[in-house]
């Protein structure tokens, strides 16, 4: 019902003195979006919507994606995921915009005589790229030939791409940045359990009545488990290892804030304390797990005294997380890069599995020793890319897999290579050497995000042949590259990732891909065509094909997923962890492994392993006094920040130019001011940032996030000689006042 | 080979596999091949979640919603700013949620405290009383402080008013929009994006009494480091079990940036005030000078005052975001300084024309004939005062307009003696080209006698004027020797720092234009007694007005770039 007021303010020249209403303030409209959703802004409200995973960290939430005519407009948390909750980070919900850039590859470049990138067709790029490959493989071998892949990409791609290059093209040689990541925690799991497997599901954040984050942080680097952490009921103990105050730190109830690279010291002190004073679950250790005690008699030199000295903690801090352990009756171990960017990353994440063996607390709700992966699909990767493992998590040296898999891939068995492929350190040091002449990269960042990174462009510009397959045509290492291959993104194509806790998603395809960028399957599937061996690939016609083969791959293993029928059934159940064999019925929505005691080693025990810690490769010098922590720096941030920095609005919410933390008492001796700006240099490279002069960080060390380019210019080149994984966490450096 | 032979077999029969991939990317099945999801009624799904972060109950009398920051449930993920950004609808770059750190404590004890922040929707809303066309309103029942778009007009003045950097400009749209609380979501039951998104709970809406508000703002423990809350009185809440350590800061704290200049202000500001400035001087000479050397000088000056008076008033509307809405610049008179300024400024050019008119009428013989020029001649002075006083008027509102945002640079008594002194000095100076105007447009003894009598006065004027401005301005710096990063330090560290250029050319034309020129003059008339000869003397006066209006409005720059805007913690920044 109008009343008189309202038709009196709605008379045209009132309305142009006191405009209530009008072209302004339609655009800023909302109604119901229908759906579940509530209130939408009226020009973005759907006319369906769909569920997809997001494809930023390994967390792997479900986004709800508005659908205009097929097409995503908008995007929000699902409320009904068994992961997110209804909740996701800046990242997540910025996942559209990120699409849209300028910067985009929308056709694919070659680098032309004048030394600038030139667009052309795909069939000329395709001609070119299978003539400079096969004459680099004819004049230098096959195996001079490489590629890089990643932790992006939907797992059927990176079957694929694996399938493709070992099979078809004669490639040995071919990893994945997840090497920069997760190998140690590969390595470890393996070693320990038998199996690349994290034992955990996200519901144990919240069963847990103590959880132990070692150089972890998830608050910033992974929002969303930490949501779960904060969901917890059991007013659990947090207890964060990290030499530095982080917002996970800011949390905790106990902080350890240890010397860097002293934390599997602290491991074997804990374990020493809990072995003293009999806090072990015998029954389990005797049940479940072997080398135990080779294990005691190892730890037996790691008293308080020495870890005291080696950790620079107080003595009852040490034995406070010791008793906080054993009083508790659910303790989940948690670690993330700390552990695995080390040069004894391995050791120190067995360090950690060890504690949770010997006093039970794995394969229990709210247990286990977890490690939280980094990338969407670090873990398909691991199991699928057919890198460093044959397709499945099976063994290239193995002649029995070898039969299995190309029985499965209907290939003649001696495509497929019996050596392992070198790891991304050695294919780096391949092209050093000039045994590697050409490299593909896809989906990752070598020029930003490789250790050293002076000494790793100089490899990069040694190559006869670089090709750079990506969404970006400007990233660090797509501006080196001879020939970009314009990729389609996430949203834009279709396939499944598997996040930490081992949970299939499925990946939609909403958006059209800018120009003639194609799916990373259907490139695959054109080198293929034009390399002449897509009769090898003739089966896999598109992504859903490749799944159904990697089922059959994954038969009869730890991470057998048989019983997941197709992309439909994960998507009606909001995902499906492995293992998922046929026959098992709908599994539970939120289920762990080892709840019988059972590992996957062919004893079915898990192993104890150990190793004398060392010093740090580069430890502080009187001319490079400082150790240099490196980490993330911000929830809006995503590594080398290809796809976060085209948000206008993620780019508000971090610091677009670097800084360093530094600690107020350096800063006084060198009397540095506060947003100085200053040089951080090591032997190897020198950036600029400006100076945070704050405690979080102690007096001797400094702090620079991973996200900005010259970061890795001051890395050292050193790598776990298990996992081969870099240590990006600590090397030495000193500092530059610009005025002096 | 056999490359060649499928590739070029491929393409000569029809769509080649690269047409195919292509056409395949630009499909969108999922809608198709996933189950569609059902478009369905009652509650949104997110609802489980926000339920207790919404009140039980609307606000009563002498209450209202406020928002409710549990900072121990802050992580810092910033999930909020792009909830809020997506839900809503902004363009591209817009955020109306900010997310701040702050930092503090020991060695043995750091401390960081992320703090998430938006519209505090004020018992006094400094942006709703500043806002010349009401586009401000607070709702009498929700307490909400909403922003009408469409009656806004840009002038930005919110933005300047606003303690916590709230009311963002959009350029393009030529307007301010700000967070409402989604107050549409609250009136159906929905929890603001904020809240919806947050995935620690931790902000909440809440109804408070605003008796409370007031209570709480005398104590003032709003946030560490935010604008003190008993200028505008915001209800946010900011809770926390912890401690903060007495240093904690803002990381953001020692960023001290130039803030933006507003050109258009510039020219406005510093012209008003001269034509104020020369009108008032007019009024002086009208009082001291006999009747026949008044009415020689009184056209020229008034036509120069006038003149630059308007220009002023054109330049203020290059400031508005829609200058097609001007009009309803006056419809704020009740609580904006604005609004008094406009009014001001128009009575004043009302009165400044018909009184320019009149002296041109009364320095002609002829005029004498028009009907009535006598009683309008006899009245020029008692006009010439109307237009002086009206036009102190508009100057003082323009002084009341910077007081009101309460930043330190702009209090009362520093903008009181700066725009009155730019009065003075532009004033004197510009009559002083008036009166060299007119020596160059007539020739006769009169004239030359007029010229060689105020000359010396206005030099010494100007030069009393002058020396008193740029001392005044100079009293910045003294700022620099607080040990605290008071307002008034930021303010003397960017002046003295990286906007020193403006600073050194503000005082060499100051001191060129209202001090050398002026005592070079003096100094010739006491040792001839005469004026420099011909030339000299017009480019002489050419140099002192042009000195004097640059190193004003250089000045006015600094008045802009150098000032300590408040706002509520922020993150790390250069």
């Amino acid at each position: 019902m109008t009343t008189l007021a309202d038709k009196i303010s709605q008379l045209p020249l009132l309305s142009l003195i006191h405009q209530r209403d009008g072209r302004l303030t339609r655009e800023l409209l909302q109604e119901p979006g229908g759906f579940g959703l509530g209130q939408v802004p009226s020009r973005l409200k759907p006319d369906s919507t769909t569920n997809m995973v997001c494809g930023f960290c390994s967390t792997g939430c479900g986004l709800k994606i508005h659908l205009r005519e097929g097409e995503a407009v908008n995007l929000s948390p699902s409320t009904d995921h068994p992961v997110n909750l209804g909740m996701a980070c800046p990242k997540g919900w910025e996942a559209l915009s990120v699409l849209d850039s300028p910067d985009r590859a929308a056709t694919p470049l070659l680098r032309n005589s004048r030394g600038t990138m030139e667009p052309v067709s795909w069939d000329a790029a395709m001609q070119e790229f299978v003539r400079r490959m096969k004459a680099v493989q004819a004049e230098h071998g096959p195996h001079s030939v490489a590629f890089i892949s990643t932790g992006q990409m939907p797992t059927e791609e990176m079957a694929l791409l694996g399938s493709l290059a070992k099979f078809g093209m004669g490639i040995l040689h071919g990893d994945g940045n997840t090497r920069q990541c997760m190998a140690t925690s590969v390595v470890a799991y393996k070693q320990a359990f038998g199996f690349d497997a994290p034992p955990y599901t996200y519901a144990d954040f919240e069963e847990s009545d103590a959880l132990i984050f070692v150089g972890s942080n998830p608050c910033i680097a992974h929002p969303i488990m930490w949501e779960r952490v904060m969901r917890n009921p059991h007013s659990p103990e947090i207890i964060v290892i990290d030499p530095r105050m982080t917002e996970t730190a800011m949390c905790a109830t106990q902080h350890l804030a240890i010397k860097p690279k002293s934390d599997q010291s602290l491991l074997y002190a804990i374990a020493r304390i809990l072995i003293k004073n009999n806090w072990l679950d015998q029954a389990f250790l005797d049940a479940s797990t072997e080398g135990f005690a080779e294990f005691a008699e190892f730890v037996e030199p790691f008293d308080l005294a020495r870890a005291v000295t080696d950790t620079g903690l107080q003595a009852e801090q040490i034995e406070r997380l010791a008793k906080t352990i054993h009083e508790r009756q659910r303790v989940s171990f948690w670690w993330t890069m700390g552990v695995n960017q080390s040069y004894q990353g391995v050791r120190t994440a067995q360090a950690i599995i060890n504690l949770a063996l010997m006093t039970g607390n794995i394969g229990r709700p709210g247990t286990g020793a977890n490690s939280i992966t980094g990338q969407c699909n670090a873990m398909g990767s691991r199991l699928f890319s057919n890198t460093t493992n044959l397709l499945g998590g099976h063994d290239f040296t193995n002649p029995a897999h070898r039969q299995k898999i190309a029985g499965i891939l209907q290939i003649d068995e001696s495509l497929i290579p019996t050596q392992n492929s070198w790891a991304y350190h050695e294919i780096m040091e391949g092209i050093l050497s000039g045994k590697i002449r050409a490299l593909w990269v896809i989906c990752t960042n070598t020029a930003h995000s490789w250790i050293n990174q002076h000494v790793a462009r100089e490899m990069l510009d040694r190559l006869d042949f670089l090709v750079v397959q990506d969404m970006y045509h400007t990233t660090e290492t797509a501006q080196l590259a001879d020939m970009v291959l314009p990729a389609a993104g996430w949203g834009e194509k279709e396939g499944t990732f598997i996040n930490s806790e081992r949970r299939f998603g499925v990946l939609k395809k909403v958006r059209k891909a800018p120009g003639q960028a194609l799916s990373d399957f259907n490139i695959f599937k054109l080198v293929s065509h034009y390399w002449g061996c897509d009769s090898l690939f003739d089966r896999w016609n598109a992504p859903a094909d490749v799944f159904e083969t990697l089922k059959e791959c994954s038969k009869g293993t730890p991470c057998d997923f048989t019983g997941i029928e197709d992309y439909h059934a994960i998507d009606a159940q909001g995902g499906i962890q492995w293992p998922c064999p046929a026959g098992s019925g709908i599994p539970a929505q939120e289920r762990r492994l080892f709840a019988d005691g059972v590992f996957y080693r062919e004893n079915g025990r898990a192993k104890f392993l150990f190793e004398a810690p060392r010093p740090m490769p580069e430890a502080p010098t009187r001319e490079y006094p400082f150790i240099l922590l490196t980490g993330r720096g911000s929830a809006s941030q995503w590594h080398t920040q290809t796809r976060t920095s085209k948000s206008a609005v993620l780019r508000k919410l971090y610091p677009e130019q670097p800084f360093v933390e530094i600690n107020p008492v350096d800063a006084r001796a060198m009397s540095i001011r506060p947003n100085e700006w200053i040089d951080v240099a090591s032997q190897r490279g020198q950036m600029r940032v400006m100076a945070l002069i704050t405690p979080a960080v102690a007096a001797g060390q400094l702090f620079i996030p991973m996200h900005y380019e010259a970061t890795n210019r001051l890395t050292d080149a050193v790598f776990d000689p298990y996992s081969k994984q870099p240590s990006y966490k600590a090397c030495a450096v000193r500092v530059l006042r610009l005025n002096s | 080979m056999l490359l060649n032979d499928q590739g070029i077999g491929l393409a000569s029969a029809g769509p080649t596999l690269v047409d195919l991939f292509l056409r395949e990317q630009q499909r969108l099945p999922a809608v198709d091949r996933f189950t569609r999801e059902i478009d369905r009624v009652g509650l949104p799904d997110q609802s489980r979640y926000y339920s207790t972060l919404l009140p039980a109950s609307p606000p009563g009398p002498g209450q209202q919603y406020a928002f409710e920051v549990d900072l121990d449930r802050c992580s810092g993920c910033k999930g909020c700013v792009v909830a809020c950004h997506s839900l809503n609808g902004l363009d591209e770059l817009e955020t109306w949620r900010d997310v701040g750190l702050l930092i503090g404590g020991s060695e043995l004890a750091p401390v960081m405290q992320h703090v998430t922040t938006a519209c505090h929707h004020c018992l006094e809303p400094a942006c709703l009383n500043a806002c010349p066309v009401n586009a401000y309103e607070k709702d009498a029942r929700t307490g909400i402080v909403k922003h009408l778009d469409d009656q806004c007009f840009g002038c930005q003045y919110c933005t300047l008013a606003c303690p916590y950097d709230v009311p963002k400009y959009h350029a393009k749209k030529g307007i301010v929009r700000k967070c409402d609380m989604c107050s549409n979501r609250l009136s159906q039951r929905e929890a603001p994006a904020c809240v919806q998104a947050c995935p620690h709970s931790a902000i909440a809406i809440r109804v408070v009494d605003v008796s409370r508000v007031m209570e709480n703002a005398e104590v003032d423990d709003f946030l560490p480091g935010a604008p003190e809350p008993h200028l505008t009185l915001p209800t946010t809440t900011y809770k926390t079990n912890r401690v903060f350590p007495r240093n904690m800061l803002p990381v953001d704290y020692h960023s001290i940036n130039a803030q933006h200049p507003h050109w258009p202000l510039i020219v406005m500001l510093v012209l008003t005030q001269l034509s104020v400035g020369a009108f008032t001087v007019g009024c002086w000479l009208d009082s001291s000078l006999d009747a026949g050397s008044a009415a020689l000088l009184r056209p020229y000056q008034a036509t120069c005052a006038l003149l630059l008076g308007l220009l002023a008033l054109g330049a203020s509307t290059c400031h508005l975001g829609r200058p097609q809405y001007a009009f309803r610049g006056i419809l704020g008179l009740r609580h904006s300084w604005l609004s008094r300024e406009i009014l001001a400024f128009g009575l004043f050019s009302g009165l400044a024309v018909p009184y320019a008119a009149v002296c041109w009428l009364s320095s002609r013989p002829s005029g004498l004939t028009v009907p009535g020029a006598t009683t309008l001649i006899a009245a020029l002075p008692a006009l010439g005062m109307g237009v002086a006083g009206v036009g102190i008027a508009g100057v003082f509102c323009s002084v009341m307009i910077y007081v009101f945002t309460k930043r330190e640079l702009w209090n009362i008594e520093r903008t009181l003696v700066r725009f009155g002194l730019t009065t003075a000095v532009l004033g004197i100076a510009t009559t002083w080209l008036s009166l060299m105007i007119l020596g160059v447009v007539v020739h006769d003894p009169a004239t030359s006698q007029l010229t060689h009598e105020l000359t010396p006065v206005l030099a010494r004027a100007l030069l009393v004027a002058s020396a008193l401005k740029l001392a005044v301005d100079l009293t910045l710096l003294r700022h620099l020797a607080n040990f605290r990063h008071t307002p008034l330090k930021r303010s003397a560290l960017l002046v003295a720092g990286v906007l020193w250029r403006y600073g050194a050319v503000r005082l060499v034309a100051g001191t060129v234009g209202g001090v050398f020129i002026p005592l070079w003059i003096l100094d010739e008339v006491s040792r001839t007694g005469s004026l420099p000869g011909g030339w000299f003397s017009i480019v002489a006066t050419l140099i002192v007005w042009a000195g004097c209006l640059v190193g004003e409005l250089l000045e006015r720059y600094l008045f802009f770039a150098a000032v300590s805007a408040p706002r509520m913690p922020g993150g790390v920044r250069p």
